[in-house]
């Protein structure tokens, strides 16, 4: 059988010149409104001239080209459409890499990220994850709890961490998550080791993994004193898998445990639709501002008319990614956010709200269901 | 902003000052309504468990069943009057509270409280009781021997909220059978039962300390914990987890009745679709979404049309689009929150991208424009039953045949209640066959569907039997005594 991953097929002219053009922005020292209103344009007229399920729906919303005037102009795709429709500007390839939502339900479909190429994502996570989790720190060792990228090829976090410890992590990093659940013993030998050593160390992971750490360490009784600029970075929330844990208590107990400040707790809000995160300056207080690099901007939004609401006001957010060159730059999350001084603050999930009438809440009829 | 405030709650025996209150917050365009909730301890709990207790015994259940209807007949007939105090006190702060249209609340309050008066009581109790004195003495058996219906000695109910006024209902079960009532409010319209218990009282003075109202934060355990060790039944309504936690916290010898959400849907026949009558019924159709924005158990959430009729199942929808799209002018829908937009907006793009994805350009999938306060999704498949976002998110069906629903349903069983049918009546009766048989326990007029007929049987079940224990006098008993009698020869 003909194997076409061998013999990639060379991508249009057109996609090369989005992709140069964007890895030429991110590469950029900051932007203009008018600099980002000027790719964002230019995507979305690639995006809707190059992906027809996209079309059609802006259609449905009518814009086009033709109409939309700013970044925020462009229609909003809800990230559901990830599992409905095939979101993607270039033919399909062996080559591709896919990223998959994980899905809470057994029997929920998966949403899919078509990557024709990493370059775009790399860039993008690196530039940003030196300024944000490094802060301009060298290699430091560094110790991941989550999967490999093997065991889990289509997580982008598991691509997101593995890039984080091939660009900055020392040699002696390594991940202490197996398929057999976390390996403490390896985690407390290599925790002392760097404590020993005053060697700075980064913990990075799954935050329901750091709370199956924090529950370990407090059952054995074992707490650490890591070196300065020692530092930890969480993701994604406990999604079922651990118990739920108040933000401030996740950090006062990850802080005490570990011996590292608050302000070194970062967390990292990322998805699997788009190619860019952001993070916050450290969970001093909570819940913190989150803010992303130059190439991608955010608007809060009331779902059902599409507006964005007044300052003051809970929206859900909207993501316009630059980096997402072959999916759509912009997004409809089911993530409650607030405006705050310098980006904004990540309320949870838009639950559906609680059923107070008698009438039967949809996902209590899923849950039957399943 | 102008800030109203009140007082939720009813505690005889209780002086305010030594009970502990919360507010809860509620807010309509301009007004502000600040509402004091209490918050007793588990010993108060239990002090007003004891107080319902002795009051009932010495009070209520010394009355007539027919007593107690004449006393709740005079409170409706002043809930009826809009120039009542009480009942302009529920006009003007039920659509504060609940977010809905004053008019549809009106009118909703209004037909409500006309199913309480006193002829639709007694064909209540009549609904249960062949003999409505059972209640009141022993009756003879046809068995022999002779029989009485005792009512709980303290009855606890646990309300939900988003249906003003709802709790109505089992506290006058509970009244009938002449049970000590304790309710807990629900925090979306924590005002209705309090003002009841109050108005019962001023009407019928002996009332006043056989019924209470409370309310506690979900998951105080203490102080529910208090009030459910001293109840003998527990009714309440809620979701299934909810109910799940209520039920683990009760003593294995207390009775507990659950009432569960539901979901509500309608069949139309092609013989209710030709150029006058579907238009007809498609206004009825689209009065039971706009209904409380469709927070009922008994709401409809699906229509399934039948192929065949004058008027297209498709037709159908629009004509339900244009009604629902006349109503929202009369009765608007209420302000939505930011969650319950997301899940509005989340079944509108599910449908909308479903569409897509067959490569059908949306066309009918989804009637009514992107910001309109409605939403009627079309589909010519066969469709499983399933809620819909409510807020006026109605799923109309085309189907080939009725018949063909019954398959649709009979697995979501644990959640059906109402069907709302329109055929003929030969059909109508065929089709209750079938759909009893799926799990369907009401089945109404399109149109009535949201506005259950007095004396109807809650989920199927007896609302007034299911509270009371049969006393039975055997016949031996009676024969025994016979010769123990001074005048026994």
């Amino acid at each position: 059988m003909h194997n076409s991953s061998a013999n990639p097929p060379a991508p249009t002219a057109a996609a090369s010149d989005v992709v140069a053009a964007v890895l030429a922005f991110i590469a950029q020292d900051g932007c203009t409104d008018a600099d980002f209103d000027g790719l964002a344009l230019r995507l979305f007229a690639y995006q809707y001239a190059n992906n027809q399920p996209f079309k059609r729906f802006c259609q449905r919303r009518g814009a086009t080209p033709r109409s939309v005037k700013r970044w925020s102009d462009i229609p909003a795709v809800p990230i559901d459409a990830f599992k409905e429709l095939p979101l993607r500007c270039e033919p399909p390839a062996a080559s591709d890499r896919v990223f998959m939502t994980s899905g809470t339900t057994r029997s929920e479909v998966k949403g899919r990220h078509f990557h024709p190429t990493l370059a775009v994502y790399d860039r993008s996570m690196i530039g940003n994850f030196a300024q944000r989790f490094m802060r301009g720190h060298g290699p430091m060792r560094m110790g991941i709890l989550f999967p490999t990228e093997t065991v889990l090829a289509n997580s982008s976090l598991a691509h997101y961490l593995a890039l984080a410890m091939e660009a900055f992590g020392t040699a002696e990093s390594r991940y202490f998550m197996s398929p057999q659940g976390l390996d403490l013993p390896g985690l407390c030998e290599a925790l002392s080791d760097a404590q020993q050593r005053g060697e700075p160390f980064a913990l990075l992971g799954a935050s329901y993994s750091f709370v199956h750490l924090i529950d370990e360490l407090k059952r054995r009784g074992q707490s650490f004193r890591l070196p300065a600029g020692s530092r930890v970075l969480d993701t994604g929330g406990y999604k079922g898998q651990s118990r739920d844990l108040p933000l401030d208590t996740f950090y006062a107990e990850l802080s005490a445990l570990l011996g590292i400040e608050r302000s070194h707790c970062i967390n990292m809000y990322g998805m699997t639709e788009l190619s860019t995160q952001f993070y916050d300056a450290g969970n001093a207080s909570v819940p913190s501002v989150k803010s992303g690099p130059h190439w991608i901007r955010s608007r809060l939004v009331d779902p059902l008319t599409g507006r964005e609401v007044a300052p003051a006001e809970r929206g859900i957010l909207v993501h316009c990614d630059l980096a997402n060159f072959n999916s759509v730059t912009t997004i409809l999350t089911e993530d409650v956010g607030l405006a705050a001084d310098g980006g904004f603050l990540l309320l949870g999930r838009a639950e559906g709200a609680q059923a107070k009438g008698c009438s039967l809440a949809v996902e209590e009829f899923i849950r039957a269901a399943a | 902003m102008t800030t109203l405030h009140a007082t939720a709650g009813y505690l005889p025996g209780l002086a305010p000052a030594d009970v502990q209150w919360r507010s809860l917050r509620f807010e309509s365009g301009p007004t502000r309504l600040e509402v004091a909730v209490p918050v007793l301890s588990p010993d108060q709990m239990r002090a007003l468990a004891v107080r319902v207790g002795h009051a009932t015994r010495r009070h209520l259940k010394t009355m007539t069943v027919s007593g107690i209807v004449d006393v709740v007949d005079r409170a409706m007939a002043r809930l009826l009057d809009p120039a009542d105090p009480y009942r302009r006190e529920l006009d003007q702060l039920l659509p504060i509270v609940t977010g809905y249209d004053a008019e549809m609340v009106r009118l909703g309050l209004t037909a409500f409280f006309k199913t309480f008066r006193a002829p639709q009581l007694h064909r209540f109790v009549a609904e249960d009781f062949a003999n409505p004195k059972l209640l009141d003495e022993f009756q003879p058996r046809p068995k022999g021997g002779a029989a009485k219906a005792f009512g709980p000695e303290l009855l606890v109910h646990v309300w939900a909220g988003n249906v003003p006024a709802i709790g109505l209902w089992s506290l006058v079960c509970g009244l009938l059978v002449k049970a000590g009532n304790i309710g807990k409010l629900p925090s979306a319209e924590p005002l209705f039962a309090g003002l009841f218990a109050r108005l019962l009282a001023e009407v019928h003075p002996p009332l006043a300390d056989c019924l209470a109202v409370v309310w506690w934060k979900g998951g105080d355990e203490e102080q529910a914990s208090a009030l459910y060790a001293e109840a003998d039944t527990v009714l309440a309504y809620g979701g299934n987890d909810a109910l799940d936690q209520i039920r683990r916290r009760l003593p294995v010898t207390t009775r507990f009745l659950a009432y569960g959400h539901k979901l509500g849907f309608g069949l139309v026949s092609a013989s209710a679709l030709d150029a006058l009558k579907a238009p007809a019924t498609a206004r009825l159709a689209a009065w039971d979404v706009m209904r409380y924005d469709q927070q009922g158990c008994y709401s409809p959430h699906v229509f399934y049309v039948e192929r065949g009729g004058r008027v297209s199942p498709r037709e159908f929808a629009h004509y339900l689009a244009s009604e629902l799209a006349n109503l929202q002018h009369r009765f608007p829908r209420r302000a939505l929150s930011l969650e319950d937009s997301a899940t509005v907006a989340g079944w509108r793009q599910g449908i909308e991208l479903q569409a897509m994805a067959v490569g059908d350009g949306g066309g009918d999938a989804l009637i009514g424009e992107d910001g309109a306060a409605f939403g009627v999704a079309y589909t010519d498949e066969v469709k499983e039953l399933a809620p819909t976002a409510s807020h006026r998110s109605i799923q109309v069906v085309a189907v080939d045949a009725l018949d063909q629903v019954v398959a649709r349903i009979e697995a979501h069983r644990p959640f059906l209640q109402t069907a709302g049918v329109a055929a003929a009546p030969a059909e109508l009766f065929r089709l209750a066959e079938l759909l009893g048989a799926a799990g369907v326990t009401r089945i109404s007029a399109i149109g009535a569907m949201s506005s259950p007929e007095a004396g109807w049987h809650h989920d199927g079940r007896f609302n007034l039997l299911d509270l009371v224990r049969m006393v039975e006098i055997e016949q031996s008993a009676e024969i025994a005594a016979d010769p123990l009698a001074p005048y026994a020869d």
